[in-house]
């Protein structure tokens, strides 16, 4: 099972990121993580890294319903920074509108939709996609 | 008239050249359509001219006597008042001059003018000469008026709109009770007075508005909704309608109003908008309510779930006691429910799913694949009776739901020892695709749960797979495709429901 260097989660809900990093840590599948609470965060947390030279997480996690900067805003700014470097994203909302699913379907950088709660078993499952 | 009765009448006095003046009387008569008649009292003998004659429609041979002539008219009121002013101008010596209705030999009603003149020599009445006349088609023609005249002001004065003649200076000429009625004055309070005056200020300028064109002819009626005061102060809503009334030469002569009272239905209709103002407002916070709750509890219940299957993998040995089994499994309830109320939410809220036309029977058969295993176990035995033809106008997921809802329920509460029959059977209706869907099964005791069949969680049932939520997001999904659904039950004999979906939209 291939490791993935570097994972990101945009997420204000401190209970997930706690379950996503036990769940990764335990497997052994991402030991490294950046967790942004919410959109604005993640935007200029991205932005420093690129600025740095330096790589950005292989994949993103996102949530949809954040303050200050919700998932949608942050895909419209993410794609604005015209990232060379390939990252896969991925939509975990607790979201089950369909106008949310049909919406994510617009965007070619988002590569699937998961519903709320995430499991370990289809979290390793996106890795190993992923992987 | 009395000298046309003399020349008449002389005729009967004339001695010498009497067939030649019969001759010329008689065409006088015939060209007037009148004719005389003479009663000889002495000799007891009646005297008919040929245009008398030709009245009574007899033959011109005809002899006529005092009684037969009698017998012509009418029997009743016409023959009593005939016999009636001849015996008085026999007796009294008064003349006569009466209609009356007469039946002619051949059977048609007349109406005739009589005239009746006693001949008196030496005081003794000796003859009566008289007159009569066909008046038959005129006095048609007046009573048709007549009853024209009194329908007209009759329908005018009862009927239950106002109606008013106006001038052309805007005053009342004349008006119904219905009119004053709806506006609370007397007839002579309002005649000669200028009606606009009595508009709702908003309302004052309709009429002079429009005025113009319904003179001019450029517009022949007009209409609107109009506001007046009545005599107490309070608003009439009225609908209005005015038109004109011209003379053979085109010209305007007055205007003739209607007025409808819709003050009640003004307001009924403005209740009926609050509460439907009202009812949409609790629906939408309803809806906002139900969405707020299930999207923000399913996170909750989402990351409790997540914690509890972390804990299970990781620290294995803090799980095995008799708490953790339990509050897993209430934290799965709780994430059901949340779901089913998702899911009630979400059929209430959208439309956005897709109306399609598909193939009924192809459907069914397709959700009846799911059941394979479930038929195998139980036996039971499934009939479809639907037309391969039938098309209906649904939302896929919802249809495919529905069936499953149904077809599930009939399984799941069969009888015990009972093997389960399912009839699936499909009519078109006029506006309506009528699906029934009938089992032998447990059956519902409809007195006891009839209002609470389609209800949230409720369950009829005492068996381990009972959920409440089918049947109420089953009616849900039928009402959100313009459906309905009914049901028939009897306990211990089974139970339909009967499906109406729309035809396909073409």
């Amino acid at each position: 099972m291939t490791q993935i260097d570097s994972t990101c989660l945009i997420d204000d809900d401190p209970i997930f990121v706690f379950a996503v990093k036990r769940i990764l840590k335990s497997s052994h599948l991402s030991e490294n993580f950046s967790v942004y609470n919410n959109g604005k965060e993640a935007i200029i947390g991205l932005k420093q890294i690129i600025d740095s030279g330096k790589t950005i997480p292989n994949l993103i996690l996102l949530d949809l319903n954040m303050p200050i900067m919700d998932g949608w805003q942050f895909l419209d700014e993410f794609i604005k920074l015209k990232i060379s470097q390939k990252t896969t994203i991925y939509i975990v909302s607790s979201s089950i509108d369909p106008a949310d699913f049909n919406k994510a379907k617009t965007y070619e950088q988002v590569s699937d939709f998961i519903v709320k709660p995430i499991t370990r078993e289809s979290l390793l499952e996106i890795m190993q996609i992923k992987a | 008239m009395k000298e046309l009765y003399k020349q008449l009448f002389q005729k009967h006095n004339l001695t010498t050249n009497e067939n030649e003046m019969g001759t010329y009387m008689d065409s006088l008569q015939e060209s007037m359509a009148i004719g005389s008649w003479e009663v000889n009292l002495l000799t007891n003998t009646a005297t008919w001219s040929t245009m008398t004659k030709t009245i009574h429609e007899v033959e011109p041979d005809y002899k006529p006597n005092i009684l037969e002539g009698i017998n012509f008219f009418l029997e009743g009121y016409n023959r009593d008042l005939v016999t009636k002013l001849f015996n008085r101008a026999v007796n009294h010596q008064e003349k006569y001059d009466t209609d009356f209705q007469l039946k002619t030999a051949k059977n048609n009603l007349k109406w005739v003018r009589i005239v009746g003149y006693p001949v008196i020599k030496d005081g003794v009445t000796v003859k009566i000469i008289g007159a009569l006349q066909d008046i038959t088609d005129k006095n048609n023609l007046i009573k048709s008026l007549e009853l024209k005249e009194k329908l007209i002001s009759t329908t005018f004065e009862h009927a239950p709109n106002g109606m008013a003649l106006i001038n052309l200076k805007g005053e009342i000429i004349s008006l119904n009770k219905s009119f004053c009625g709806f506006l609370g004055y007397t007839k002579e309070e309002l005649i000669g007075f200028k009606v606009n005056t009595l508009s709702h200020p908003e309302d004052i300028n309709i009429i002079p508005n429009n005025i113009e064109a319904l003179i001019n002819g450029t517009l022949d009626k007009f209409k609107c909704e109009k506001r007046y005061f009545r005599k107490d102060g309070s608003i009439i809503y009225c609908i209005l309608s005015v038109s004109v009334l011209r003379d053979e030469i085109n010209n305007p002569i007055h205007f003739i109003s209607q007025i409808i009272d819709i003050t009640e239905r003004k307001f009924a209709y403005k209740k009926v908008e609050s509460l439907l103002q009202t009812t949409k407002n609790q629906n939408e916070k309803l809806l906002n309510f139900a969405h707020i709750v299930s999207h923000n509890l399913r996170s909750h219940s989402g990351n409790l779930e997540m914690l509890l299957d972390l804990m299970a993998a990781e620290i294995p040995e803090q799980t095995k006691n008799d708490f953790f089994p339990l509050i897993k499994e209430a934290v799965i309830k709780l994430s059901e429910t949340i779901q089913n109320l998702n899911e009630v939410s979400n059929i209430n809220s959208s439309k956005k799913e897709k109306i399609k036309n598909i193939n009924l029977l192809q459907f069914v058969n397709n959700a009846l694949g799911s059941f394979r295993a479930e038929i195998l176990e139980t036996k039971a035995s499934i009939n479809i009776d639907i037309n391969d033809k039938t098309e209906v106008s649904i939302i896929p997921a919802y249809l495919d739901s529905i069936l499953l809802n149904f077809i599930s329920n009939a399984i799941k509460y069969r009888r015990e020892n009972i093997k389960p029959v399912i009839n699936i059977s499909a009519k078109k209706t006029k506006n309506y695709i009528k699906i029934n869907i009938k089992d032998n099964g447990l059956g519902i005791d409809l007195d006891l749960h009839k209002d609470k069949i389609f209800g949230l969680y409720k369950t009829f049932h005492r068996h381990e797979k009972a959920r409440g939520l089918g049947l109420y997001i089953t009616k849900s999904q039928i009402e959100a495709m313009g459906g309905k659904v009914k049901v028939v039950s009897q306990v211990n004999k089974g139970t339909k429901f009967t499906i109406y979906l729309k035809h396909d939209t073409n």
